[in-house]
This record gives structure tokens, sequence and C-alpha cells, in this order.
């Protein structure tokens, strides 16, 4: 099992003009405290839409590699976006799944994956090239190296440990949308 | 031209390059009017609302994506209109083929079908209504004014008035 934000601390270490998308769980909280970035997009509410729009920003956006940080709540809502991913098979996207087994911002109820479900296991069956299976932090680090610089996509699902949230509230949501877009140069 | 070249050519008019679709006889017209025209992208999805957060990715990145789907799958696509496209502001144009309407032998088609409407205004989403050939071009251009304009959703409703209903298997 793999701590969240050790995590995901690492791998913002790594970045450089990579964008990051978020659904809607507390993985955007330890996105934020990672450290800062105005390539980051934080989801309020839109449950399911990371993966999608993950992948509209990877066609729109060959040059930049494009990292979704996904929940396994998230991800059930939208299974379907994984065989869209994987037959238009952007090169530039690394789908990050923190499974923690939960919806955790609800109380912690049991989603499929607490169950018989693997997600890993659905994304290689839909298609995705690359997906690991990540246990430890060795691992992650491993992985997230590779798919940094190695076309993908990538698929890493990480196996982790619900804990209490850190970190404040979000910026409004157009508030996010125009940093984004303003730091890289998008217009509507 | 037939209705969907007029469509596609304003589409590509507005660089609206990615047609994010699931299928039905009108959605196929369109399909195949952007084939012969050239210079569009088309992605199979596997539901409506996934289209919503292609769409909406693809403007972040500063590309223009639309959202082609009959009117049950409007139905599918409706939380992630609300939670993204309004709350963020992110202009996300939907070309909408009608059942339910004139014509409808399918008896699963009618109730979203006649309830389009009224579910978009209920969200505040224009809805621009092609009936005739002769208003294809002003309303499709039109509704995509208003669509980058005010950064927001807006729908157009392809008719059988305009399109034609679906044969099928009708009860007689």
């Amino acid at each position: 099992m793999i701590d969240r934000t050790e995590a995901s601390k690492y791998l913002v270490s790594k970045l450089t003009d990579e964008l990051v998308v978020t659904s809607l769980g507390n993985e955007k909280y330890d996105l934020r405290v990672s450290g800062e970035r105005d390539r980051n997009f934080y989801n309020w509410n839109a449950m399911g839409m990371a993966s999608s729009m993950g992948l509209g920003l990877a066609m729109a956006r060959p040059d930049l590699r494009v990292i979704v940080y996904d929940g396994d709540g998230s991800l059930l809502m939208n299974l379907g976006s994984l065989a869209t991913i994987a037959l238009r098979e952007p090169k530039n996207l690394i789908h990050i799944v923190w499974d923690n087994r939960s919806y955790a911002m609800t109380g912690g109820q049991p989603t499929a994956t607490a169950y018989h479900t693997d997600l890993g296991a659905i994304a290689r069956g839909a298609g995705y090239p690359k997906v690991e299976r990540i246990e430890t932090i060795a691992q992650f680090k491993s992985a997230a190296d590779r798919a940094l610089v190695e076309p993908g996509p990538w698929f890493l699902h990480c196996l982790m440990q619900e804990k209490p949230v850190v970190g404040g509230g979000l910026p409004s949501p157009t508030a996010i949308k125009h940093r984004f877009m303003d730091a890289i140069g998008a217009h509507h | 031209m037939a209705w969907a070249d007029t469509v596609v050519a304003v589409l590509k008019k507005y660089n609206v390059r990615y047609l994010n679709y699931l299928p039905d006889s009108k959605i196929e017209k369109l399909l195949e009017a952007a084939r012969n025209l050239g210079g569009f992208e088309a992605l199979p999805l596997t539901r409506e609302e996934e289209g919503i957060g292609v769409v909406c990715g693809l403007s972040l990145g500063g590309a223009r994506g639309v959202l082609l789907c009959p009117t049950a799958g409007l139905g599918n696509s409706i939380n992630a209109l609300a939670s993204l496209a309004i709350a963020y502001r992110i202009p996300c144009p939907i070309i909408i083929g009608v059942r339910g309407d004139l014509g409808e032998f399918n008896p699963g088609q009618v109730a979203m079908g006649q309830s389009t409407k009224g579910i978009l205004d209920a969200l505040r989403i224009p809805t621009y209504s092609i009936t005739r050939e002769d208003e294809v071009e002003k309303m499709t251009e039109g509704a995509l004014r208003v669509c980058y304009a005010s950064e927001a959703p807006v729908a157009i409703l392809v008719t059988n008035e305009l399109a034609g209903w679906k044969e099928g298997k009708a009860r007689t």
C-alpha cells in the first residue's frame, strides 16, 4: 500500500510542463499540497470526467504530457472511457488511479474494488498498452519515471491506504480554468 | 447542399475539428458529410457524458470539439454538463439528432425526445431547433457564435421536419 501524498509529491517534483487534471475526490487535495502549479486543473464535482477530460487535453496538446489523477469510484462511473482512450491511443496520456477501495469523501463506503474488481485488469482488457500495478513507493517511482519519458497511454493502478485529507479549499472553477488556460496559451 | 454538408461547413469555418459521437441516422449523415469535406477527426464514444468531458478537455487545451448524439443520449450527459461545462464556463456545442417527435415509431424514444428541450431549458442551455433547409446555416452559425461568446453549452436540434423520421418497424 502506498501513501498518496508521498507518491504525489514525488511525481510533482519531477514535472516541468506537464498538465495534470484531477477527479473530484481527495486526490485533488494531495495534488495541491504536492506543489501548486498553474498547469493543474482541479475538478470540483464532475464525477467520472477526469479520464475523458484528460483524453481531450491529450488530443488538443500532443506536444505536452497529460496526467490524470483518477479515483476508483470515479473511474467505475466512467469505465467506458477506458475503451475510448484505448482506441484513440494518446501516446502522451498518463492515467493514474489512486485506488483506496472506497468512496472516501462520503464516509468510506466500499467500492467494487474492495471486492472482486481489478481496475488494472479492466484497463488491460480495454486495450491500454502500458498497465502497471503499484503497491510500493519504489514501484511508483519506477513507473512514474518511465511514464514521464516513454510513450503511453499509461495506466498506473496505485493501491493506497486512505488517510485524513490535507490542505485547504480550492479556487473557484473559473479561476482554475483561466489560470490553467493562460499557463498553456490556450483560448476557447 | 444537403443540410448535413451545410452544418459541417459551418463547423469547419469555426475550427470545430473534433467530432465526438454516439451514432444515430442523423449523426451518420453529419459524419459522412465530414468525411467528404475532410479535416475532421471523429471519435466514437461509449456514452455521451464522455463526450462532454472530451469537448471540455479539448477546449481547455485550446481546441474545439462538438458532441454529436441523439436525444436519448443527451440524457446520459446531464450531470457532466451541469458540473463541468456550466460550472467552469466551458463552451460546449452539442448537435442532437431528435428522436421521439414527429413520425416516431419507437415508444422508448418518445419521453426523452419530447422532454429534451425542457431539460435544457431548466439548465439554461439555449436550444436552436432547425426545421427548415433554408435555416441550416444561420441556425448552426448563430448557435456557435453564442457558444463561444458565452463560454457555455449550446444545443442544436436536428429535427425530423428537417431530416426526416426513421422508418423503423412502425405499428400501422
